[in-house]
C-alpha cells in the first residue's frame, strides 16, 4: 500500500466513523446486548424454574411423610436418570443438527437406536445374560460404548465423508442401515434361548419406570470427560452454523472437528439408551423447540435451552404418568406420538415457506 | 503467492493440469476461462477448501498447507457461492465472525471497532440489524465482503462474486474489489465469467483452458482477439473505452 492510498483509506475510515456516529449506535448497543443476550437469558431462568417444579413433582407428590426416606431413595435414581437423559438427548441432537446443518435431522433418524439395539443383542449373542459381559452393568455399559463408538465412527464417519455431507443421501443410507441393523438384531434374537431372550428385552424397551440406575456415576463422569475433551470442538459450533467453506476460511480444521463432534455425540447417545433404551423423536421435539424459542445461532442457549425443554417434558411426563395414570401409559409411547405430529408438521411448515 | 506445478484430478480426469503461477501483490488478479476449465478449482487449493493432488502453493514462503489454519485466516480469506445458512443471522452478526480468527466468540472493543467499521465502509449501517435471509442478492453479497473486510487479511479470493448478480449489482460489486485494492491494499484474487468486467477493474487477467494457463498478464497483454478466441472458440473484436480495452462476442 503506497502512502497515499493508505492515507485516502485512513480518510475514508474517518469520514465513515463520522458518518456512522449519526445512525450506527443503535446496531452497536442491540450488538453489546446480543453478547449477553438478556432475552435468552431470561428464557433460560424461567426453563430452569420450571424444570425445579417439574422436579419437585415429582419428588414430593403422594408421598407418605412417615415413609418419606423411602419414596425419595426409590425416586432419586430415576429422576437422576431422567435428567441425565434429557440432557444427553437435547445436546447431542443439537450439535449434531448443526454438524449436518439441517435441523430435522437427528441422531435416531440415521439408526444410531437400531446400531445400540444390535450391539446389546450381540452381547448376549456371543457371551450370555449370566456372563459378566451381562450380569454387571457397568462392564456392560462399557462394552456398549466402546463398541458403539467404533462402529459409528466407521459407519457414518465414512458416511459423511463419502456423501459430501449431503443429507438426503445420508438419511436414505442411514434409513437402510436401520433396517440393516434391525434384521440382525432380530436374526440373533430368532436362534436365542427364550429366557435369554425375555432377560434382553428388558434392557432394550425404553422405560423410566425401570431406568438403568446402576451406572449413573459412570456416565456422569464420562459426560463430563467427553464435554472436557471437546470444549475447543464446541466453543466451534458457532462458526460450523456457517457451512463449510466458512469455517475453514475462518480457521477451522473441519474434518477433525467433525469426527470428534460425531464421537461425542455417539456417546451421549449411547449414554441415554444405556440408561433409559432406544427413544426415537424426543431429540428432534426438544431441539426443533429450543431453535424455535430462542432463534439465535449462539449454541450455549440451544443447547441449555433443548437440554431444559427435554427435562420438563419427561420429568412431568413421568410425574403424571406415575401419579394420574398409574404407570398403564408409558411416557415414551408420548413421546413418540407427539414426536411423530411434530416432525410431519416441521416437514410441512419446510415445504410452505 | 506463488504456485508450483498444482494439479488435481477427479476420478481420473485431469482438471487441473502442472499449473504455475506467481500473483503479484496489491493488485486485482482475474480468473477467467470458459466453465469447467479448473479456475475454480485453482482458487479452491490457493485456499485449502480443496486438497489437491500434487504441487505446491506457498503463501509467504510457506506452504498453504504447513500454515496452521487460524493463522492463515488472518492473512488469507476466501468467499464462494455456497453460504447457506439455516440459522437466523444478522448483517451484524455475519460480520463480527470475520474477527473469529482473532478473538474467537469473545470479541473485544477492537473487534467491535472493526466490524463496526467493515459494515460503514459497505454502507450497510441501516441493515446492521436485519438478518440475512431478508436481504436482497446484492445486499447479502455485500454482507459477506464486509465479513471480510472485518477479517482485515492481506489477501481476498473470491469465487465468482458477480454470479446472480444483476447489472447494476455487478459493476457495483466490481467497484468494490477494486476499491479493497486501492484503499485498502489487499490483493483480490476472483474468478469472472464477464471477461469485460475483468478486462476494466483489473490489473492482471489469468486465463485457463482445459486445466492449463493459456495466457497470464496484464489486461493489455491479454485482451486481444487471436488469444481471446483461442481460448473460448469464439470470434472477438476489440474496442478502447476510457483507455481499457472491452470486447465484443456475439
Amino acid at each position: 500500500m503506497t502512502a497515499s492510498k493508505a492515507e485516502s483509506h485512513r480518510q475514508g475510515i474517518q469520514a465513515a466513523r463520522r458518518r456512522g456516529k449519526s445512525k450506527g449506535s443503535s446496531s452497536a448497543s442491540s450488538f453489546i446486548s446480543g453478547s449477553i443476550d438478556r432475552g435468552s437469558a431470561r428464557k433460560i431462568v424461567v426453563m430452569s424454574l420450571l424444570a425445579l417444579i417439574a422436579a419437585a413433582a415429582y419428588m414430593l407428590v403422594s408421598v407418605n411423610p412417615k415413609f418419606a426416606a423411602y419414596a425419595f431413595k426409590l425416586r432419586a435414581p430415576k429422576l437422576i436418570t431422567i435428567l441425565i437423559t434429557a440432557f444427553a438427548i437435547g445436546g447431542a441432537t443439537v450439535v449434531f443438527q448443526t454438524v449436518i446443518n439441517n435441523n430435522i435431522v437427528t441422531p435416531c433418524l440415521l439408526g444410531m437406536n437400531s446400531l445400540y439395539t444390535m450391539v446389546h443383542t450381540m452381547i448376549v449373542f456371543f457371551f450370555n445374560t449370566g456372563s459378566v459381559a451381562f450380569a454387571n452393568r457397568n462392564v456392560s455399559f462399557a462394552i456398549d460404548l466402546v463398541v458403539m463408538s467404533f462402529a459409528s465412527m466407521i459407519i457414518y464417519g465414512w458416511l459423511f465423508k463419502k456423501t459430501k455431507y449431503n443429507v438426503l443421501y445420508v438419511l436414505l443410507v442411514g434409513t437402510v442401515l436401520a433396517n440393516f441393523f434391525g434384521s440382525m438384531q432380530s436374526t440373533m434374537t430368532r436362534v436365542m434361548d427364550p429366557n435369554e431372550y425375555d432377560a434382553l428385552l428388558v434392557t432394550l424397551v425404553a422405560s423410566f419406570s425401570k431406568v438403568n440406575a446402576d451406572i449413573i456415576t459412570f456416565a456422569l463422569a464420562l459426560m463430563a470427560a467427553v464435554i472436557f475433551a471437546l470444549r475447543k470442538e464446541l466453543a466451534l459450533l458457532n462458526v460450523i452454523t456457517l457451512g463449510k467453506t466458512q469455517a475453514i476460511n475462518l480457521g477451522v480444521d473441519y474434518d477433525r472437528t467433525i469426527r470428534r463432534l460425531l464421537l461425542g455425540v455417539t456417546i451421549f447417545i449411547t449414554i441415554a439408551t444405556a440408561l433409559v433404551g432406544p427413544i426415537s423423536f424426543l431429540g428432534l421435539i426438544i431441539a426443533n423447540l429450543s431453535r424455535q424459542l430462542f432463534k439465535t445461532y449462539k449454541h450455549t442457549y440451544l443447547i441449555a435451552g433443548s437440554a431444559l425443554f427435554g427435562m420438563i417434558a419427561l420429568v412431568a411426563g413421568q410425574a403424571v404418568v406415575e401419579h394420574v395414570f398409574v404407570y398403564s401409559v408409558p411416557v415414551s409411547v408420548f413421546v413418540t406420538v407427539s414426536g411423530g405430529v411434530y416432525f410431519l408438521f416441521l416437514l410441512m411448515r419446510r415445504k410452505a415457506a | 503467492m506463488r504456485s508450483d506445478a498444482l494439479t488435481k484430478t477427479y476420478d481420473g480426469k485431469i482438471v487441473v493440469d502442472h499449473i504455475s503461477f506467481e500473483i503479484p501483490k496489491g493488485r486485482v488478479v482475474s480468473f477467467i476461462g470458459p466453465n469447467g476449465a479448473g479456475k475454480s478449482t485453482v482458487i479452491g487449493m490457493m485456499s485449502r477448501l480443496i486438497m489437491r493432488d500434487g504441487g505446491t502453493t506457498e503463501f509467504e514462503g510457506k506452504d498453504v498447507a504447513k500454515w496452521k489454519s487460524g493463522e492463515l485466516a488472518k492473512r488469507l480469506a476466501i468467499l464462494t457461492q455456497t453460504n447457506n445458512i439455516q440459522m437466523k443471522l444478522t448483517v451484524w452478526e455475519l460480520v463480527a465472525f470475520g474477527r473469529f480468527p482473532y478473538s474467537g466468540s469473545h470479541l473485544t472493543e477492537q473487534d467491535n471497532q472493526a466490524v463496526r467499521q467493515a459494515i460503514e465502509y459497505m454502507e450497510l449501517t441501516d441493515l446492521a440489524d436485519s438478518f440475512i435471509d431478508e436481504l436482497s442478492g446484492g445486499q447479502r453479497q455485500r454482507a459477506y465482503i464486509a465479513m471480510v473486510i472485518a477479517q482485515d487479511t492481506e489477501y481476498v479470493l473470491l469465487d465468482e462474486p458477480t454470479n446472480n448478480l444483476d447489472i447494476y449489482h455487478a459493476s457495483n460489486m466490481m467497484k468494490i474489489i477494486r476499491r479493497l485494492c486501492d484503499e485498502l491494499g489487499k490483493t483480490v484474487i476472483l474468478v469472472l465469467h464477464e471477461i469485460n468486467y475483468a478486462a476494466f477493474y483489473s490489473d492482471v487477467i489469468c486465463a485457463f483452458v482445459d486445466g492449463k494457463i493459456a495466457a497470464f498478464g496484464s489486461v493489455k497483454e491479454v485482451m486481444n482477439p487471436a488469444t481471446l478466441s483461442a481460448i473460448y472458440g469464439v470470434d472477438f473484436e476489440m474496442i478502447e473505452v476510457n483507455g481499457k480495452p472491452l470486447s465484443i462476442y456475439y
